[in-house]
């Protein structure tokens, strides 16, 4: 698997993501009930790309995970991994597929996810042994070096989860996903529940992942500025739509869409030098109420809190190409879904701070 | 403690030792800190660094197993350290309020959030029905949620996780306390949420002249909130100071490595430090600095003799026997710049 990943990569990065995500949408319940979770979104990972997906509580970010991983079933579109279909799959050709353990997912909260009776080497093995196929010796050789790669020692095997750190817990849940030798890592909030230097380190863990193994990783987070050090690509959710889609350091230096911006400009920082404030940004008792028109399912999604919203906005805009000389600078596309992606940035430096 | 404490000194902890275990390990060793009127002072660590328990113990509630071994906790001045369960209870709500990190599980799932808080209002300020549900419908709006009136029936699986903290805010100064200590109230907020929250405890406070003591593990929340910052490891004070101080002359290794791991914020890519090593098991005894076996600067004089907290300026304290080294910050620079 990692050979073909490594090998793929050589022959066509740009040209063909390992995993593609086409316009799709998801209903959760029925009825009165249906409630819109995601709205035609696009999203193509490459080989050894890390794709950081950002967005607040209620956006989307996990359903988007578990559509790619098959928990949830698309309304409409599809899910393509290495050329094959999988959102179309039922019955025993999903349980084969999942068997193979191509798209592996790491949980949020270490210390819920992982089964608090089982030891390391049940929980890292446990896959494997489910898959078959491998005798008892093999498996354990797996487990070793899945443990290995995300630096903890076999030493930690004949331990339960309560018995170790966070942070070794976090790296449990990675080497489990790695004893599968996946094509492809979806990590869900890995470092929110973490201290700053723990986070730091599973950051470089997977960046170190990426470098070695040649693996692409999505990483699912609230906080764009864990993304800011690791991540190649940023794509922004926000109520179930993707509003900015770029390069990180393209996005981060000059964002196109003002929920990305009002996302960098709440990030606590230890340095007070922010190019826009958070008051620039949020809507304020001085801002015309927000228009009925505004408010509808077919307006904006971000319409109602921005500051910056026009009668234009009472249709959701597409993702467009950003404009302009930074735009091209890449080569990597950089699109943003705002009627007024050129004119607000001028407008929010205007604003009281 | 020589002479009047000022006269606006809200809490005072002064040399608190916390045994866990039923007295087998102390966690919580010689801490001492102060609170005033008007000021919000952060507590920073890693978990298990002692700042949960040291607030516990300044709102009487530590936990089963735990008990103050030394010191003396001082409330308006006040000795509460041996307060009776009864006499905390008075003290709770209406002298010091507490707000704690996930706000759903503090409240009942099935009761309107509204008929909750003006609970506590009938049973503290012994209000009417009518009385309360005015006073609650007036903390609402006090705590920046739209259309009180609604919220007011509604249950909390229908709020937020921003609308839960504020409801919490709400009940922690519904009996107008002079004291909010806030453990962790920000870290299971959306980024957007936890600006805002940041920005709704600064109003309260210049409102109010409420004193707040707020824990994080995040030194960057507690730049863009607190006035003060004590800086724990391993169940001690490692330094403490002005915020500015702390952060632009950080003057203990590890505030310094603290430092170099919080988010900048500054969204460029760059080397993701760690702070290598684990810290001590709770209650274990070392002699010297207890922060030795992970620092970069560590020298052969860390370890020999207990060291003590030194003043360095007015107001700032570090307990490091190189804080006066001017190669120190190199030191920890290169170290772990190398790792």
């Amino acid at each position: 698997m990692t050979a073909q990943a490594a090998d793929r990569s050589v022959t066509d990065a740009r040209a063909t993501p390992l995993l593609s995500v086409e316009n799709v949408d998801v209903v959760l319940g029925r009825g009165w009930r249906a409630n819109h979770v995601l709205s035609g979104v696009n999203l193509a990972v490459r080989p050894g790309e890390i794709v950081g997906l950002v967005g607040e509580t209620g956006s989307g970010k996990t359903t988007l995970a578990r559509t790619i991983v098959g928990l949830v079933r698309p309304r409409s579109g599809r899910v393509v991994y290495d050329g094959a279909e999988t959102s179309r799959l039922r019955g025993g050709a999903l349980r084969r597929e999942r068997r193979q353990g191509h798209v592996q997912l790491v949980f949020q909260d270490p210390l819920r996810s992982l089964d608090p009776d089982l030891t390391v080497d049940q929980i890292v093995g446990e896959g494997l042994r489910i898959r078959g196929g491998l005798d008892p010796a093999e498996v354990k050789a797996r487990v070793i070096e899945a443990l290995r790669k995300v630096g903890l020692d076999a030493g930690l095997l004949s331990r339960t989860p309560g018995q170790i750190s966070g942070g070794q817990r976090q790296r449990v849940s990675i080497a489990r996903a790695l004893a599968a030798d996946p094509g492809l890592l979806l990590c869900d909030e890995p470092v929110s529940a973490l201290d700053a230097s723990n986070r730091n380190y599973i950051l470089r863990l997977l960046g170190d992942l990426r470098d070695t193994l040649n693996l692409p990783i999505v990483i699912i987070s609230h906080d764009l500025s864990s993304l800011a050090g690791i991540a190649d690509r940023v794509v922004v959710l926000y109520r179930g739509r993707i509003v900015e889609d770029g390069p990180v350091s393209q996005v981060f230096s000059a964002p196109k869409h003002p929920y990305t911006a009002l996302l960098m400009a709440s990030a606590p920082s230890v340095k007070h030098d922010r190019p826009l404030s958070v008051h620039q940004l949020r809507r304020t008792d001085a801002d015309p109420a927000v228009g009925r028109e505004l408010r509808v399912a077919s307006a904006c999604v971000f319409a109602a809190r921005c500051p910056f919203a026009i009668d234009a906005c009472a249709v959701q805009p597409d993702l467009e190409p950003v404009a302009g000389p930074a735009a091209n600078a890449g080569g990597d596309p950089w699109t943003a879904a705002c009627h007024r992606r050129q004119e607000w940035p001028a407008l929010a430096r205007d604003r009281k701070q | 403690m020589t002479g009047k404490p000022p006269p606006d000194e809200v809490l005072r902890i002064e040399d608190l030792n916390v045994a866990v275990h039923d007295g087998a390990a102390t966690a919580v060793r010689g801490i001492s800190l102060s609170v005033h009127t008007g000021e919000i002072v952060g507590m920073v660590g890693e978990s298990g660094s002692g700042k949960t328990l040291t607030c516990r113990a300044a709102l009487g509630v530590l936990p089963k197993g735990c008990h103050i071994e030394r010191g003396t906790i001082s409330f308006e001045r006040e000795d509460v350290t041996q307060l009776s369960p009864r006499g905390w209870q008075r003290l709770h709500g209406t002298g010091i309020g507490a707000v704690f990190q996930d706000p759903s599980s503090y409240l009942t799932p099935s009761l309107s959030v509204g008929s909750q808080v003006a609970e506590v209002l009938r049973v503290k300020q012994k209000l009417s029905r009518r009385a309360a549900h005015d006073k609650t419908l007036e903390l609402f709006t006090a705590v920046g949620l739209r259309n009180p009136a609604l919220v007011f029936h509604q249950i909390p699986a229908e709020l937020s996780g921003g609308m839960l903290q504020r409801v919490m805010i709400a009940i922690a100064i519904s009996c107008e306390p002079r004291l909010i200590i806030a453990d962790e109230a920000t870290t299971a907020l959306d980024v957007t949420i936890q600006a805002e929250i940041i920005e709704l405890l600064k109003d309260l406070r210049d409102q109010r002249g409420l004193a707040v003591l707020f824990v994080s593990h995040d030194l960057a929340v507690i730049r863009e909130l607190c006035d003060r910052v004590v800086v724990f490891y391993a169940g001690e004070v490692v330094e403490s100071g002005s915020v500015e101080e702390i952060i632009e002359q950080p003057r203990h290794p590890y505030t310094q490595a603290l430092l170099r791991v919080a988010s900048v914020g500054d969204y460029q890519r760059r080397e993701l430090e760690v702070i290598a090593g684990q810290p001590p098991r709770v209650g274990a005894e070392i002699t010297g600095c207890r922060f030795a076996q992970r620092c970069p600067a560590a020298i052969d004089a860390c370890r020999t003799a207990p060291i003590s907290l030194a003043k360095l300026a007015p107001g700032h304290q570090a307990r490091c026997v190189r804080a006066n080294d001017p190669e120190l910050a190199g030191v920890i620079e290169a170290e772990m710049a190398a790792r």
